[in-house]
């Protein structure tokens, strides 16, 4: 269904630039952002629309991929709960969940060999669970979302709130057609005001709304900090006799140290599709640790490098996860706008899922959403009601007892699995309960620091043969990421004096090696004297680790020219 | 009444303008057309084949060459005296020009780059694109008549503009244009250079990467392609850099060659490079790292410093002629 506004007479409010004259778009409900978390809200609004009657709520999603799925990339192993109560015929209507979970392994690495768990944790056990593709499944619940009567605008990113006082009342979306230097290019056109009663920012891990919304209310005051950890992911075909489809296996150990928390997932989807993925904590200490070069070593185990042997990486990318858990989630509801999934923090670290978790927030979101502008009151007061379904629901019960989990896995990966075991029998009580946590780039050492003042040894390497292992920009082919050449970089970097300067000296440039896009490089400087950051940011798969992990918060993720990005085709 | 805009340019009718007039003519309402221009009363016969009410021959010396002032002042006068209730144009540079102008000057409101027009709720609502076409907006204007649209070029189609039984009656509609206060001054029309390098076409190319190390350095990689009757083409490191023209990039988000002959200097393969370059007919790479991925897709590598290998080629060149 088209979207039918009377366009004229309404204009902007913000004063800018004398010359650009936006249109606006009245909306009820704006979602940002067109996830699992986003499409959940959406597709709910519209059932409810369609079950309370009355004047239909006018509701839209923004997506800065260019195709609905395009920047999804997940495991993934779905917990279709969610998704059933959202839509209990997803089965006829076709939906892309078609290989139930068989067998289900975990083992601990050690260099060389691969140990078995006897028994997976009941957590961890994924019966009753699907392989899927995230990006298959976000394209599907988008066509059913339209077919809804909702308009999904894809290639349009969110790049600022617009708030009257402190009340958010929509987005504005980015202009077109700015060149490198800033200067319009012909075709430019500018972004569009999208003003909404209710704005449901579901933008996703580190989302760069959230982000500005959390700073401007502090809503993350009193609450532990966000941890996270990056995902890299490859997606292989193999002869499919190696491992049958549905096989689902974890691992822990090598190549991470005990100080490092995280593990690897290999995911056999059908016809033999390997999703073979990496997740290392952003939060280590050794500023010399490479996630990307820990990936390749994970590939380089005999357990993993024999079901690869002779098989093709089709697809590579890699997306950060929030792992705070429980004690890290903001309040998440404010003046006109709510906040849902990955981009408030509701993920399972113990379970690696959020699919579920971000799905169901979203439903929780759109119920109060649909309420609220009925009601004609979209006051925080009103839409606290979002809190108290999430707290009297099924994410408390699902997040509660694992609160700890992430920030025990700090104190290293014994501590973290006593934990974990321990955790199950005390109903996640632990010595301390918040445990302590501090944000992943507080915890990173200087060089100096870490090493003791010694010289660091030479870190772990991979060798790179492109064929099992690839280095960066290999695999950034392999994301199919593209953007306009021709426009300023996304990535604003406050003070690049720092990188050749002190953050060279105390820590060596670590985002050259926690970017997984070889975004950074440093490079001789011009004169030939000294060294410079280069950044290629059409690179950028848009996976958020520099935003989080630089260790002087100097990087600022900003979303490109909206369609720019990875094309996650698969994943 | 709807008052079409036409537009003309040295003798000859814009195309869309009959775009325009059928776009009207759907709307079953009193059509009168308006020609601008200092001698336009044949191009007004022309029109008045049409099936309109009426064509205005709206003639002032001032008016040619087109100015935005002029058109302004003398549309407004036109539309002064005719009160049509809408006023129409063709989607076309020069509209773009002077409509917003015109609609300024008038205190109306004007809606470009429309698709179609219809009656909703007993109001005329106007069709047009928003989201680069992804969705189809109607809006409805308001404030006082006149109200202005503009229709995209190809939303009507030319041929659908039905002809009139017998010619519609052409009318001098007179204004008064001071010349002097006309601000613009135009030249004569001119076509940008075209781009001045087709690497597609190139049957040599030399191609220079970031082992080139400066922008300082570059006349070595100039000199190699004019010895070689060569382009000169790079990596995205230099275009990036601003020492080269980004049309001179090879790559994946640059140009894509298949030159018989590709001499890459300083340029380590990396993938989204050799997408751009590895259908050349004869690959010859100049790198000093032995491991460089270049050397795989390359039929001749010389292993070396391009500061010693680019010299000794040029010497090499220049003892054979
Ligand atoms: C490697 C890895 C493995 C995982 N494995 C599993 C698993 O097996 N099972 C499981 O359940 N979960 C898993 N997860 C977690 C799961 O993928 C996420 O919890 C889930 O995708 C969160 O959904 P979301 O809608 O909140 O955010 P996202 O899925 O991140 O979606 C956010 C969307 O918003 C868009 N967006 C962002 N900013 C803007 C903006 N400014 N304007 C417009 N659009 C914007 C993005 O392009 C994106 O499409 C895994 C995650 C990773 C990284
Ligand atoms: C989405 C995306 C799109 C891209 N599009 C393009 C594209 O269109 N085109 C493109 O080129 N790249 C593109 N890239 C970038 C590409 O990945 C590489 O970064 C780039 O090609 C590297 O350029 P280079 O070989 O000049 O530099 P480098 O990789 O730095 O290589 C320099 C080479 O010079 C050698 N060298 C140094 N000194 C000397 C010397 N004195 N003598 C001889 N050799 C020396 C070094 O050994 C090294 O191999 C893209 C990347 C991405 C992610
Ligand atoms: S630049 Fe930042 S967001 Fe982009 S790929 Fe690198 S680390 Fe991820």
């Amino acid at each position: 269904m088209a979207l039918r506004r009377d366009l004229a007479g309404s204009r902007r409010e913000t004063p800018e630039k004398a010359d650009v004259e936006r249109e606006t778009l009245d909306v009820d409900v704006l979602v940002v952002g067109g996830g699992p978390a986003g499409l959940a809200a959406a597709y709910r609004l519209a059932r409810l629309n369609e079950e309370r009657g009355g004047e239909p709520l006018i509701v839209a999603v923004l997506e800065k991929a260019r195709a609905a799925g395009a920047h999804m990339l997940s495991g993934a192993v779905l917990d279709p709960s969610a998704l059933s109560e959202l839509m209990p015929d997803w089965k006829s209507r076709g939906a892309p969940l078609d290989l139930p979970v068989r067998d289900d392994r975990i083992y601990f690495l050690t260099a060389g060999r691969a140990l078995p768990f006897p028994i997976t944790p009941p957590p961890l056990r994924n019966h009753g669970h699907y392989v899927i593709s995230l990006n298959r499944l976000a394209k599907w619940l988008t066509e059913q979302v339209e077919a809804a009567g909702v308009d999904v605008f894809t290639g349009f990113a969110g790049t600022e709130l617009l708030y009257e006082g402190d009340r958010v009342v929509g987005v504005r979306t980015g202009d077109r057609g700015i060149d490198r230097h800033g200067e319009r290019k012909p075709a430019f056109e500018p972004g569009v005001d999208i003003r909404a009663k209710v704005t449901v920012l579901a933008d996703g891990v580190r989302g760069n709304l959230t982000k500005t919304l959390i700073r401007r209310f502090s809503l993350d005051a009193g609450r532990s900090p966000q941890s996270y950890a990056i995902g890299i992911k490859e997606l292989w075909d193999i002869d499919p006799q190696r491992l049958a489809a549905g096989s689902v296996i974890h691992t822990m150990g090598h190549p991470l140290r005990f100080e490092e928390f995280g593990g690897g997932f290999i995911y056999a989807l059908p016809d033999g599709r390997l999703s073979v993925g990496f997740v290392a904590g952003l939060d280590y200490r050794d500023p010399l640790f490479d996630p990307h070069v820990a990936f390749q070593r994970f590939k380089r185990h005999p357990l993993v490098a024999s079901l690869l042997a002779g098989g093709q990486m089709v697809r590579y990318g890699a997306k950060a996860l929030p792992e705070g858990g429980w004690h890290a989630l903001p309040r998440c509801h404010l003046d006109g706008a709510l906040i849902v999934g990955d981009a408030a923090g509701f993920l399972n670290s113990m379970r690696l899922k959020g699919i579920h978790l971000a799905m169901r927030s979203g439903m929780h979101a759109a119920d109060v959403a649909f309420r609220a502008v009925r009601e004609n009151d979209v006051s925080a007061g009103r839409l606290s009601e979002y809190a108290r379904l999430v707290e009297a629901g099924p994410i408390r019960r699902e997040l509660y007892p694992v609160r700890n989990v992430h920030q025990s896995f700090a104190g290293g990966l014994l501590a973290g699995l006593l934990y974990s075991g321990m955790s199950l029998l005390t109903g996640g009580w632990w010595f301390r309960d918040p445990m302590p946590a501090h944000a992943g780039h507080e915890r990173i050492r200087t060089v100096a620091k870490y090493f003791g003042g010694a010289a660091p040894p030479e870190p772990p390497s991979a060798p790179i043969d492109r064929e099992l292992t690839f280095d960066r920009l290999t695999n950034v082919h392999y994301s199919g990421t593209r953007h306009d050449e021709n426009q300023p970089s996304h990535l604003l970097v406050a003070d690049t004096d720092i990188c050749r300067t002190r953050c060279m000296e105390e820590y060596r440039n670590p985002c050259t090696r926690f970017c997984p896009a070889n975004v950074y490089e440093i490079v001789d400087a011009d004169a030939g004297e000294g060294k410079r950051l280069q950044i290629n940011a059409s690179n950028c798969v848009h996976c958020k680790t520099c935003d989080i992990m630089d260790p002087y918060q100097i990087i600022d993720w900003v979303p490109p020219e909206g369609g720019g990005g990875p094309s996650y085709e698969g994943m | 009444m709807i008052l079409v805009v036409a537009e003309q340019r040295g003798g000859a009718l814009n195309p869309a303008t009959w775009e325009t007039v059928a776009a009207a003519q759907q709307t079953g309402e009193s059509i009168t057309v308006a020609l601008v221009g200092a001698d336009v009363q044949k191009l007004a016969a022309e029109l008045a084949a049409a099936e309109v009410a009426e064509v205005l021959a709206v003639e002032h010396d001032a008016l040619e060459p087109y100015t935005p002032d002029g058109f302004v002042a003398a549309l407004a006068q036109v539309m002064e005296k005719a009160c049509p209730e809408l006023v129409l144009f063709p989607h076309t540079y020069q509209t773009r020009d002077y409509a917003p102008a015109l609609a300024a000057r008038l205190g109306r409101v004007f809606i470009p780059d429309c698709i179609a027009s219809k009656v909703r709720d007993g109001q005329r609502v106007f069709v047009r694109p928003m989201f680069q076409g992804k969705f189809m907006a109607d809006v409805l204007p308001q404030g006082p008549a006149p109200h202005f649209a503009s229709f995209q070029i190809g939303a009507c189609r030319a041929d659908a503009c039905a002809r009139g039984a017998a010619p519609a009656p052409v009318r001098e509609a007179a204004v008064e244009i001071d010349a002097a206060a006309i601000r613009q001054r135009p030249e004569a029309p001119f076509k940008e250079a075209k781009q001045a390098v087709d690497l597609t076409q190139a049957e040599r190319i030399v191609a220079v990467g970031r082992g080139i190390k400066g922008q300082e350095h570059l006349p070595v990689a100039q000199d190699l392609a004019k010895a070689l009757d060569a382009e000169l083409a790079a990596s995205r490191p230099i275009c990036d850099s601003g020492w080269l023209p980004m049309d001179r990039q090879i790559g994946s988000s640059g140009q894509t060659v298949a030159p018989k002959l590709y001499l890459a200097v300083g340029i380590s393969g990396a993938i989204q490079h050799l997408v751009g370059m590895k259908g050349a007919r004869t690959i010859v790479a100049v790198n000093k790292d032995a491991d460089a991925p270049i050397f795989e897709v390359a039929d001749y590598g010389i292993v070396g410093d391009l500061f010693e290998v680019v010299p000794a080629i040029m010497a090499a060149l220049e003892g054979e002629a």
